[in-house]
């Protein structure tokens, strides 16, 4: 009961934090920044608690709260930590203060204005992981929109507005469909079961015919593919990371991008595993081409924020493949690669905003030997290069190993079985890690290393705010990697509900809850995937 | 015992202070205007507690059926007070500049609010004209008040040009009701159709002309030509006047000729809406990109908004009317403020009508963009605003009657809305102020917009009371 | 022989003077005037049908709609020639083509 109230406490934090915004006096920007540092600490500590509260050996839902909220549509406001978000809750409450931190110093227009808009995100943030009502979830998912929008557009670079715009009509584009398969998977819910409900548990039994699995599917998949994203729907990401300030592309690439891969692990696949089932290839497929085609398109670019959103594109792609791995391995190494990358593109995100604070300038030409003129930089740029990617004891390994070894486990029953796609892919994938080894070392050689120069010398190397938050990462990019059973096993019961979930047909034509597949997916021609867990996690 | 007038007792009240204010305005110096005005907002402060004091959950009847009372009527009625009262309040210092805060405007105001309670609470085709009459007669020349202006007395002539072509286009329908079915009577014609004792062609024939007529006075495509120029060409005030309460009143009309009268016609009158509703959605929200003039903008996005209450309206159950209820309240609570901004925003020789007005708002006033914000997101449909709570309402209504391309045409169409909604949010934000004059404004004024604002976000948040509000008075008004 | 016209001969009569006025206010490109008597008549027709109707069924209450038509036509000319003296006033001319200022 109590944490359930802490919980609330948590998520309406940042609100009552923007109050205090509001009504403190003008001209106290100072006063703004360590206030809203102060708030993203406590909300950290809180959540802090409640994770180590938070019981591995439960199923289900932990520190609920359900209340009616529109009892019309028989909507409700239930919240609560489960194993699918406990961790994305963690690691958003995580970047909060480094978020604030880090803007100490880059923002001077609007000091109020920009740090409401920071805490408006993050409760929108921590609102979208903690919903338990599709109606909930999708409030707070668009709630991310506004703020998101006024922050390109108000404090993002020179094309901002063109960014901000682009951002919001992809990513708006995407939720209205979204809104239109809710609406159709509630009232087809109403109209075969008599419960009028938007409550997850009550979708997850939901008995849809597969083609109409499948419109689903494509329309909550869009939306989450807009937001991961997938090639070819990632254009609007360069954009908005380049324009945006530091603090909006930390969100963007720590935060807001899981959501995508957040939204498919609990809510696209598990509530049409039929049509899951037969678009496993065609996912398997995108994830690849992502991870490929971000890291041959990083590799040529000139803009250093460019690098590094590109290189998300890439790294999200392993969160996609190892979900559709639908093994042990893929599901958890998929999580917790989430967090690491939230971790290691928040990182350099920061560093990229800490250079341009000094040189006023992102193109990587006018950069070089930076290793001479900012040692402590290089230092922590080093290491947060080296986790990017994966380097064993860095908290990049670990995901993307998993991935991998899901992804493998896989494709070779599939081989077994005849089919030799899923190898092939898998293969491709691993050649994704040679690529980000291969644009993230060049990248780091012509930054850190050669001939010494960068404009509006001189200047300082990082201060002791600078070295903290950097610090601070660098430290849980090690602990992730040295020690990733502790937050696996937190996440173990929610991946085998997953692969439970995704793992049996409700085509209607089988009774629910019927372990294998219906005769409807193999019909489509759709390769049978295997689907038994192949043993847990290390 | 009630007495058998007492369903009329606000009309009443409304009228006599309507004549009391007409009369005693001739006696009072320029300097005493303000005596009129408060009269006037205390005659809609006790319409408004007449309504709430006498209503009942059963409807009665007045005047030999020509009258009904019902929880729907009560509510609708409510709902216009409270917003001609707040149209009243935002236009005071608007039209005290320009020379026009004159006793016709109060006189004129209150009487085509008469026309509105009338239109809500009508039960015959009698009544529902005479209402419409004469709200529309006062709108007609409340757009013309402004004497030396060449646009509004443009705008003046095409509203009633086109205004009387669709009363007459109605008349000519209900005439055609009246031949196949007898009454004038909307609940003995919906009886004699059920029985299915009307002639099937005339009573057809009838319905076309009247949707028709309806279509006019939503101002849904086709029938959309007089909206643009009416909002661009009448004095702000005016169209503040003109986008809020009559669309309530708009609504009861289609609802007790559609929902009641024609109840049984209405497999014939879905097709229609239909492509009412989709013609309205896509070319309104498509046109509105084009507008550089904030007033023909939210005129086209009138046009759109219509088109969705139409969706809701259409799947012709109690869901879906009190969607469209539900979305029209909603529409009517965000056009009372965008117009109030813009209102704000006005002073002497300067209209703030055109969308570059806005540059720079946020470095201005922050607090106004905040409000044009809430506004324009509640208009576009984005959670946590009222705007969106209306969307879904009537889109999940449409769903559930089994229009799904529709529905997904409609969200498709919000999406393009949602871009021009953004141009002005761009504009308040990201630009720089080129206009720095302070914006000032009486204090009732900024505190009502202020509530009227923020309303947007508290019931986005907690829509259930209004919701629940408008299910209640449909169910308690015999939908079912 | 002469028959009494029976009731579709009315609504024939009606519709035809309705047709007039829709091609009245639809083709007419040259002066307003001929916009409002277009509308006058239209009412005419609306009112013919509820005559005749009322007339066949017996039922009074149709003309006596068509008593409030006549009054409310009265009231709404009255303030379609006003608007009409304005406009004439402010613009200079009631030709229908040169009421362009407002598109869009």
């Amino acid at each position: 009961m109590f944490d359930a109230a802490l919980l609330n406490i948590v998520v309406y934090l940042p609100l009552g934090g923007i109050a205090l915004l509001l009504a403190a006096p003008a001209g106290q920007d100072a006063f703004v920044r360590r206030l809203t540092l102060g708030l993203m600490t406590l909300q950290l500590a809180l959540v802090a608690w409640l994770y180590l509260r938070f019981d591995p050996t439960v199923a289900g839902l932990q520190f609920e709260t359900r209340l009616p909220w529109i009892a019309s549509w028989g909507v409700h406001y239930q919240i609560g930590l489960d194993g699918y978000n406990v961790l994305l809750v963690l690691m958003t409450a995580f970047l909060g203060p480094l978020v604030v931190a880090g803007a100490f110093t880059a923002i001077r227009k609007d000091v109020k204005l920009f740090y409401s808009m920071v805490l408006l995100i993050q409760f929108a943030m921590l609102g979208t992981f903690v919903a338990q009502d599709l109606f909930l979830f999708y409030v707070f998912w668009e709630t991310m929109l506004i703020p998101m929008f006024l922050m390109i557009g108000i404090w993002g670079g020179e094309r901002r507005i063109y960014a901000t715009i682009k951002f919001f009509l992809y990513t708006a584009f995407g939720s209205i469909l979204m809104l239109a398969a809710v609406i159709y998977l509630v009232l087809s819910l109403q109209s075969t079961t008599g419960i009028t409900s938007f409550a997850f548990a009550d979708l997850y039994r939901s008995q849809l015919p597969l083609d109409v699995q499948c419109i689903l599917l494509a329309a909550f998949g869009l939306s989450f593919a807009i937001k991961v994203p997938m090639v070819p729907l990632h254009t609007w990401l360069p954009d908005a990371h380049v324009e945006a300030p530091t603090a909006g592309s930390v969100i963007l690439a720590g935060v807001l991008l899981k959501m995508g891969t957040y939204g498919f692990m609990k809510l696209g696949f598990p509530l049409f595993p039929d049509a899951t089932l037969a678009f496993t290839p065609a996912i398997m497929f995108l994830a690849v081409v992502s991870i490929v085609y971000g890291a041959c398109v990083a590799l040529v670019q000139t803009d250093i924020k460019k690098i590094i959103a590109y290189s998300s594109i890439s790294h999200l792609g392993y969160v996609m493949l190892g979900l559709v791995s639908l093994n042990l391995y893929g599901i958890q190494g998929a999580v917790i690669q989430m967090v690491s990358h939230g971790l290691t593109a928040a990182g350099l995100f920061l560093m990229v905003g800490m250079i341009y604070e000094r040189c006023h300038t992102r193109e990587l030409a006018d950069y070089g030997g930076l290793a001479k003129l900012l040692p402590v930089y290089s230092v922590f740029f080093a290491i947060l290069t080296l986790a990017s990617i994966g380097l064993p004891t860095t908290s990049g390994f670990t995901g993307e190993f998993l991935v991998l070894l899901g992804a493998f486990g896989a494709a070779w029953q599939q081989y077994e079985l005849g089919s030799t796609l899923p190898l092939a892919l898998a293969s491709v994938a691993v050649s994704g890690v040679v690529l980000g080894a291969l644009y993230m070392l060049w990248f780091a050689q012509r930054f850190l290393f050669g001939a010494a120069k960068a404009p509006h010398q001189p200047f300082g190397d990082l201060d002791l705010r600078e070295r903290a938050i950097l610090g601070i990462i660098v430290a849980a990019v090690f602990v992730l990697g040295l020690f990733p059973d502790e937050p696996m096993r937190k996440t173990e019961l929610a991946a085998k509900q997953f692969q439970q979930l995704v793992g049996t047909s409700r085509t209607g034509v089988r009774a629910a809850g019927e372990p294998g597949r219906g005769p409807a997916a193999s019909e489509n021609g759709a390769p049978r995937f295997a689907r038994a867990g192949t043993g847990s996690a290390p | 015992m009630t007495h058998a007038l007492l369903p009329v007792l606000p009309e009443a009240v409304l009228l006599a202070a309507a004549c009391t204010v007409l009369l005693l305005d001739l006696f009072l110096p320029p300097s005493r205007r303000h005596w009129s005005f408060w009269l006037t907002q205390a005659t809609l402060l006790a319409c408004a507690a007449i309504t709430v004091a006498t209503a009942e959950l059963q409807p009665l009847h007045a005047f030999g059926g020509l009258v009904v009372d019902d929880m729907l009527s009560d509510f609708l009625k409510l709902l216009s007070c409270v917003a001609v009262s707040t149209m009243l309040f935002y236009s005071r210092g608007y039209l005290a500049v320009r020379g026009l805060f004159r006793g016709e405007v109060l006189v004129l105001t209150m009487l085509a609010l008469l026309g509105m309670m009338v239109m809500i609470s009508a039960a015959s085709f009698l009544t529902l004209y005479l209402g419409l009459e004469l709200l529309a007669l006062c709108l007609y020349s409340m757009v013309a008040m402004h004497r030396t202006s060449n646009a509004a007395s443009e705008a003046a002539m095409k509203y009633f040009v086109l205004g009387a072509l669709a009363s007459g286009m109605l008349l000519y329908g209900m005439s055609m009701v009246y031949g196949a079915t007898g009454s004038l009577d909307i609940h003995r014609i919906a009886r004699v159709i059920h029985a299915g004792q009307g002639n099937g062609t005339v009573l057809l024939f009838g319905l076309v002309f009247v949707v028709s007529g309806i279509a006019f006075k939503l101002g849904a495509v086709p029938y959309h030509m007089w909206v643009p120029d009416v909002y661009h060409g009448a004095p702000t005030a005016v169209t503040l006047l003109i986008g809020t309460a009559p669309k309530l009143a708009a609504f009861a009309l289609t609802l007790r000729l559609l929902g009641v009268a024609l109840a049984g016609l209405e497999f014939d009158w879905q097709g229609m809406l239909i492509v009412l509703s989709l013609l309205s959605m896509v070319l309104g929200n498509v046109t509105a990109i084009a507008q550089t003039n904030i007033k023909r903008m939210l005129a086209y996005s009138t046009i759109a908004n219509m088109g969705f209450m139409l969706l809701g309206f259409l799947a012709a159950n109690l869901a879906g009317y009190s969607a469209a209820m539900f979305y029209v309240v909603a529409y009517v609570l965000t056009s009372l403020a965008s117009f109030g901004v813009v209102m704000l925003l006005a002073r002497e020789g300067f209209e703030a009508d055109r969308i570059e007005d806005f540059r720079g708002l946020n470095q201005r006033s922050p607090w106004w963009a905040f409000i044009m914000l809430l506004v324009m997101f509640s208009l576009a449909g984005v959670p946590p605003t009222l705007g969106f709570y209306a969307k879904f309402a009537v889109i999940e209504a449409a769903v559930g009657a089994g229009f799904i391309w529709l529905a997904v045409a409609a969200v498709l169409a919000s999406l393009v809305g949602a871009f021009y909604y953004l141009r002005v949010v761009k504009v308040m934000y990201f630009e720089d102020a080129v206009d720095t004059t302070p914006i000032v404004a009486r204090g009732d004024n900024r505190a009502l917009l202020s509530a009227n604002g923020l309303a947007l976000l508290l019931f986005g948040i907690l829509p259930q009371p209004l919701m629940g509000l408008c299910v209640v008075a449909l169910a308690q008004s015999g939908f079912l | 022989m002469i028959t009494a016209p029976a009731l579709a001969h009315y609504l024939v009569l009606g519709a035809i003077l309705f047709a007039i006025a829709m091609a009245g206010i639809f083709l007419n490109r040259k002066n307003v005037i001929i916009l409002l008597m277009a509308i006058e008549l239209m009412l005419l027709a609306v009112n013919m049908n509820f005559i005749a109707f009322s007339s066949f069924m017996d039922d009074m209450a149709g003309q006596v709609f068509v008593f409030f038509i006549l009054t409310v036509a009265a009231a709404e000319s009255a303030i379609g020639l006003a608007i009409l003296v304005l406009l004439f006033r402010n613009v200079g001319t009631i030709n229908v083509e040169d009421l362009d200022r407002l598109k869009g």
